[in-house]
């Protein structure tokens, strides 16, 4: 074993002519262990007694020296074997060895029905829990409210910086880049009918009364449901959570409240920024493709749209905000233990925000259209 | 035990004038180690002495600042990764299964990516291992996040052991265990060694380890190594070593030495 070295993994299997002995030379280890079983796999033909020598074995391994027991078992001799190889031998020889349980595999159509019904359970229990959340949510903001202590406006402004201010960059530029493909796709459209100018229209009143506040919502659900998520996951795979508690605070009220409060009180004001972000990407397309100066644009606009279009978008930013805070939070509330528990969640808690928030703006739509505004 | 004893023999892994520094802070200043076939070998240090830095500069995964490390004769460095896997086993302190698949895919997994073993010879193979390690088949099949942390640590000893290494490098092998597995975790290791001939090196504070198992101890102490054997050590005026030796802790581990030694 000792003089084993990378360059002597080489075997070489010598059968004899009677079929009755063999010899082993060189390194019998898990490199050539495929070779030796091939060689001896239907070795000795018609008796079954046979010997095997290996005294010109330089060297042995665990999975050579159970292949070796195999063999012994089988009632082959192994003869010339050096006491390091022995010891070795013996070893493994005498672990009480098993095979590895079979796990019973369940048929594919019967996977397919288990996860059906998985599914449909654990979105049962997704829709109670977050009803429970906001309920609990709701009365530890309302406890807050009325014990101002409990309102924690340090951490309510460092949540409002991290999820507004440091989002401003990202969401301008996303507001500019829809209201301009918006903008291009109008033009084309619009164009034929000589009606391109309503181009404008068209821009700044898909911007303000939808695509502004979606656009806001799925990039703060990226970014700051999902960072509610990890950080509160964090803290409970770690305990901290749970030292809060020993500790006489209360999760909700530490943890919760200031995430929820700072998102409801962003996100309308990030809406505001994407708004006027979009209707300043309207001006270049109009200043670009249309030949409008930005004097006229804004002349425009104002014929264009009105406030209650402007209202339409932003009252949905604190409804969004809140959902969006609150399933970021639940879902970092409900990590369990390990840290891959912690990524489970937080992807969980982005798909299931964009989605709430998408469902909710389609049901806005119909609501708005069904009361005329 | 403790009868081998392992001199004049060629390293089989030797660290020459180590120096690793993380900023401005020097860890380690020209540090020299060599570790001889066969033996076990504890490195002890205070926390932040260091001890983890080291068994990362020796697996090759930190590249020293200046210094070598010669494995084989080789330089860590120049050795192709398939080579090291069969020549290393790492087990890390926190066990770093993989926890998408079950104990017996992480033994697999190695054998698997190094040898062209069919499927069946692989889990013979896997269940082995399990054995040698103290575990049972049925734990094979089980997933490490339903691991106990012992049942754990012998896990990745599965897997260290997965393409038979000739080194086993170990990180705090028995932290976070009680003390009956932290037993059995030295005396699976003891047997590895004596059985399989496999050269241990240990990083820990656990004394009782040391002083029970390892036949050299390396201590880490103001970014210099000592190495001696424990009673060596036991005589050293150097005020760390001497207060880490015959501080209140050391007494009972004394105690588990000469127990030991008296049965053994």
């Amino acid at each position: 074993m000792a003089s084993q070295s990378a360059a002597s993994s080489s075997l070489t299997v010598a059968l004899s002519d009677e079929g009755t002995s063999a010899a082993l030379q060189g390194a019998l280890d898990i490199r050539t262990l495929t070779e030796a079983e091939r060689s001896l796999a239907h070795w000795p033909k018609k008796r079954k007694s046979g010997a095997i020598d290996l005294s010109g074995l330089s060297s042995l391994d665990t999975p050579g020296a159970l292949f070796l027991c195999g063999l012994r078992n089988r009632g082959i001799e192994l003869t010339g074997i050096s006491t390091e190889h022995q010891a070795l031998l013996d070893l493994v020889c005498g672990l009480n060895l098993k095979p590895l349980p079979r796990q019973a595999s369940i048929p594919r159509w019967q996977q397919v029905i288990i996860q059906l019904g998985k599914g449909a359970d654990d979105a049962r229990h997704d829709i109670v829990d977050i009803i429970t959340f906001v309920g609990r949510a709701a009365s530890a903001i309302g406890n807050a409210l009325i014990h101002p202590r409990g309102l924690r406006l340090p951490s309510i402004s460092r949540h409002i910086e991290e999820t507004g201010i440091h989002a401003l960059p990202i969401i301008g530029l996303m507001a500019i880049m829809i209201s301009i493909v918006i903008g291009y796709q109008g033009v084309a459209q619009l164009r034929p009918y000589g009606g391109e100018d309503f181009t404008i229209n068209l821009v700044a009143v898909s911007m303000l009364r939808e695509m502004g506040v979606l656009i806001t919502a799925i990039m703060v659900a990226g970014r700051s449901g999902s960072a509610f998520a990890a950080e509160i996951g964090v803290m409970k795979a770690r305990d901290e959570v749970d030292a809060l508690k020993v500790m006489g605070m209360d999760t909700m009220e530490m943890l919760v409240v200031p995430r929820l409060i700072a998102l409801v009180i962003t996100l309308p004001l990030l809406t505001f920024f994407s708004d006027i972000m979009g209707l300043f990407g309207g001006a270049m397309i109009s200043r670009f493709l249309l030949d409008v100066s930005p004097l006229q644009y804004v002349d425009r606009v104002r014929h264009a749209v009105d406030v209650s279009d402007l209202f339409v978008g932003l009252v949905k930013a604190p409804l969004f905000g809140f959902l969006i805070a609150v399933i970021g939070c639940m879902h970092g509330l409900r990590v369990r233990g390990s840290a891959e528990s912690v990524g489970q969640e937080t992807t969980r808690a982005v798909v299931k925000s964009i989605f709430v928030v998408i469902v909710l703006d389609a049901l806005f739509s119909i609501l708005f259209e069904k009361l005329g505004i | 035990m403790n009868t081998r004893t392992p001199g004049r023999a060629e390293p089989i892994l030797s660290a020459r004038n180590i120096v690793n520094r993380f900023g401005k802070q020097e860890v380690h200043d020209r540090i020299s180690l060599d570790i001889l076939p066969g033996e076990i070998i504890g490195i002890a240090g205070g926390s932040g002495s260091g001890k983890s830095v080291l068994l990362k500069t020796l697996t090759g995964l930190h590249r020293p600042n200046a210094g070598q490390v010669l494995l084989n004769g080789k330089r860590i460095d120049t050795i192709a990764p398939a080579e090291k896997a069969s020549l290393i086993g790492v087990l890390f302190q926190q066990g770093a299964l993989f926890s998408s698949l079950s104990v017996a895919q992480n033994i697999m997994l190695p054998i698997r990516e190094h040898t062209d073993l069919p499927r069946e010879g692989q889990e013979k193979i896997a269940a082995m291992k399990l054995a040698l390690a103290g575990l049972s088949a049925d734990s094979g099949i089980k997933f490490p996040s339903e691991l106990s942390g012992g049942m754990v640590k012998r896990a990745a000893l599965a897997r260290a052991l997965a393409l038979d290494p000739r080194i086993l490098f170990l990180d705090e092998p028995t932290s976070d265990l009680d003390p009956l597995m932290a037993s059995g975790i030295d005396a699976l290791i003891q047997r590895l060694n004596q059985s399989l001939g496999i050269t241990v090196v240990i990083v820990t504070h656990d004394l009782t380890t040391l002083f029970t198992i390892c036949q050299r101890i390396a201590v880490l102490v103001d970014k210099k190594i000592t190495v001696a054997t424990l009673d060596k050590l036991m005589r050293s005026n150097q005020p760390w070593v001497h207060e880490f030796l015959h501080g209140p802790r050391a007494q009972g581990a004394m105690a588990a030495r000469k127990h030991s030694h008296g049965n053994g």
